[in-house]
């Protein structure tokens, strides 16, 4: 009774693989194209989040341009407001300022499966969708948001390393 | 089973005139839910429960709380078929909703050893079938997480004080289940109808109501008033290609295989999709499914399809999804987070 327990551990452990990953795993052959509006993905330079509100002004992330973010550990992230999912301790956050020209939707597209706020005017915006990126590229994780012209805060949180991969683009 | 529940059957809530208890307390009668005579329910434990339920130190990564699958707004259910864990591994089952959760006798879809909350909560925090918040083997960070935390220090010390203030998973899982003891929902449109008030349902939910204890036949397993009978059922024949054997693969009888627990059904319109593998996608679809043991919704016709849906939705409290005691709490040992 005791090995057939043990048994059924090791197997329900080996049948499910993790489907976290920061990047694409080598092997994989993509089964859809890059939408054009995605198409800075893989081409990433890095840049540092804010801490808190007074960092903002230097941490100015492009519409349409892909980011490796540099966080910061939770415990020292002064969020705007307080995220759903604001992370344990061990966890990594950081915020940073978009700027939105034209009104639209825009999506946020990370290597991985942390909470997303877009702030305008100090509240989260909901957001109107939700997904997984194209098969094979690497994005674990979209989410769209209507926002307004204007300058807004976007707050990453919960994440569990401390570099993520980052795109905000103009959904056509 | 039933002698060791009733003798562990006390008063739920003896944290004197807490709301939860004064809506327990209602004309309905709902008997007292069982809490163990090892856990009795206090303010402060309540008060570290909810605190550890919205903490994803409780994960191995620090990316995932209770919370994470349990959302307040969708009556601590989550909206997709089945959620990952936090290193990413797939989920096995559709996350239930944690309303009244207090009153079922065997917790989760198809495993009837689960009889306690204290039990139940160490399965996501160190399980590995599946691997949800990934502290198996790694269950000492938590002392070390939460000891290097003076306000935690106070908050474990004060609800446990007869075991010294102890931080380890025994405890955190006593603390999650007094609070989850507290998760009480008996306010909605239909607990306010039975209770005199005709205005509360609509007229197609009042027919709903009808259908739903008459032809329709879905009352005999939907029983009570948390609408579940907390047996095991089997909808559809048992295949071996489903990956998911129900309670077969506690009990190892192919009689088993397939059979799932009853889901109470209070704030169902919240907690799609449905099913223990989120494979119905709407009520319609889940009702739909029930051919094999309701024969009469083959012959529903669309209007009283609609009736049935609109009895379901009378089934949502909306002062539960956003009443601040369940709320992440913002505040700790008298200071803001
Ligand atoms: C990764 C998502 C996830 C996380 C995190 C999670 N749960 Fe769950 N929970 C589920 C799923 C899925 C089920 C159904 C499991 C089953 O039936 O096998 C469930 C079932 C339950 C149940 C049983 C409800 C019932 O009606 O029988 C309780 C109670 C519960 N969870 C409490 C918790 C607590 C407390 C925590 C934090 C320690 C937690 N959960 C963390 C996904 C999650
Ligand atoms: C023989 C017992 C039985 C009867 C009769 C029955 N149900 Fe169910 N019901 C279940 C079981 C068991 C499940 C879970 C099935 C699964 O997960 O595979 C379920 C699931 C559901 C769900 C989905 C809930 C969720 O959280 O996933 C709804 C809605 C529902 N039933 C409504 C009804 C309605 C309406 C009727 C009458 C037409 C009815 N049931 C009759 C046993 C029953």
């Amino acid at each position: 009774m005791r090995a057939a327990c043990y048994l059924v551990v090791v197997l329900g452990s080996l049948l499910s693989r993790p489907t976290a990953a920061q990047t694409a795993p080598p092997d994989c052959r993509p089964a859809e194209p890059m939408p054009p509006e995605l198409g800075a993905w893989p081409d990433r330079a890095p840049l540092a989040a804010a801490a808190d509100r007074a960092m903002l002004g230097g941490a100015v992330l492009p519409v349409g341009r892909a980011v490796d973010a540099s966080l910061h550990r939770t415990p020292d992230v002064n969020f705007v407001s307080l995220p759903e999912q604001p992370g344990g301790s061990v966890s990594f956050g950081g915020m940073f300022t978009v700027e939105v020209v034209e009104a639209g939707s825009y999506r946020v597209a990370i290597g991985s499966a942390a909470w997303i706020d877009v702030l305008v005017d100090g509240a989260a915006v909901l957001s109107t969708a939700h997904g997984r990126g194209p098969g094979c590229s690497g994005i674990r994780k979209m989410v769209t948001f209507p926002l307004p012209a204007g300058r807004h805060v976007l707050q990453l949180s919960a994440n569990a390393e401390r570099t993520l991969p980052l795109l905000v683009a103009r959904v056509p | 089973m039933v002698g060791r529940l009733m003798g562990l059957t006390l008063l739920v809530f003896g944290c004197g005139g807490r709301p939860p208890a004064a809506r327990a307390a209602d004309p309905l009668r709902i008997a007292a839910a069982p809490v163990p005579a090892d856990n009795p329910t206090t303010d402060s434990k309540v008060e570290l429960g909810r605190r550890l339920f919205y903490d994803a130190d409780l994960s191995i990564n620090g990316t995932m709380s209770c919370a994470t699958c349990h959302g307040q707004r969708r009556a601590f259910a989550h909206g997709t078929r089945t959620h990952p864990g936090a290193l990413g591994h797939a989920g096995r089952r559709n996350v239930l909703s944690l309303a009244n959760v207090a009153w079922s006798r065997t917790l989760t879809w198809a495993d009837p050893r689960v009889t306690t909350l204290e039990r139940q909560a160490t399965i996501p925090i160190t399980g590995v079938e599946p691997i949800e918040m990934g502290l198996g083997g790694a269950e000492h960070v938590i002392a070390e997480r939460l000891g290097a935390d003076a306000c935690y220090r106070q908050m474990f010390a004060a609800a446990f004080p007869e075991e010294g203030g102890t931080i380890a998973l025994a405890t955190v899982a006593k603390a999650l289940a007094a609070f989850q003891r507290t998760m009480v929902s008996v306010e909605s449109p239909w607990d306010r109808y039975r209770r005199g008030d005709t205005t509360a349902m609509t007229a197609e939910a009042r027919r709903g109501a009808e259908l739903f204890a008459g032809t329709a036949e879905c009352a005999g397993c939907h029983a009570g008033p948390f609408l579940s009978d907390g047996s095991f059922h089997r909808l559809e024949p048992d295949s071996a290609r489903r990956p998911d054997r129900g309670l077969a693969e506690i009990t190892g009888n192919a009689l088993d295989a397939g059979r799932f627990r009853t889901p109470p059904l209070r704030h169902v319109a919240l907690t799609g999709p449905y099913f223990h593998d989120g494979s119905a996608p709407t009520l319609v679809d889940a009702i739909g499914r029930h051919r094999a043991v309701a024969p009469a919704v083959d012959r529903l016709t669309s209007a009283e399809m609609g009736e049935l849906v609109a009895f379901l939705t009378a089934l949502t409290d909306s002062a539960f999804v956003t009443d601040p005691r369940y709320q992440m709490p913002r505040r700790f040992c008298g200071r803001a987070r």
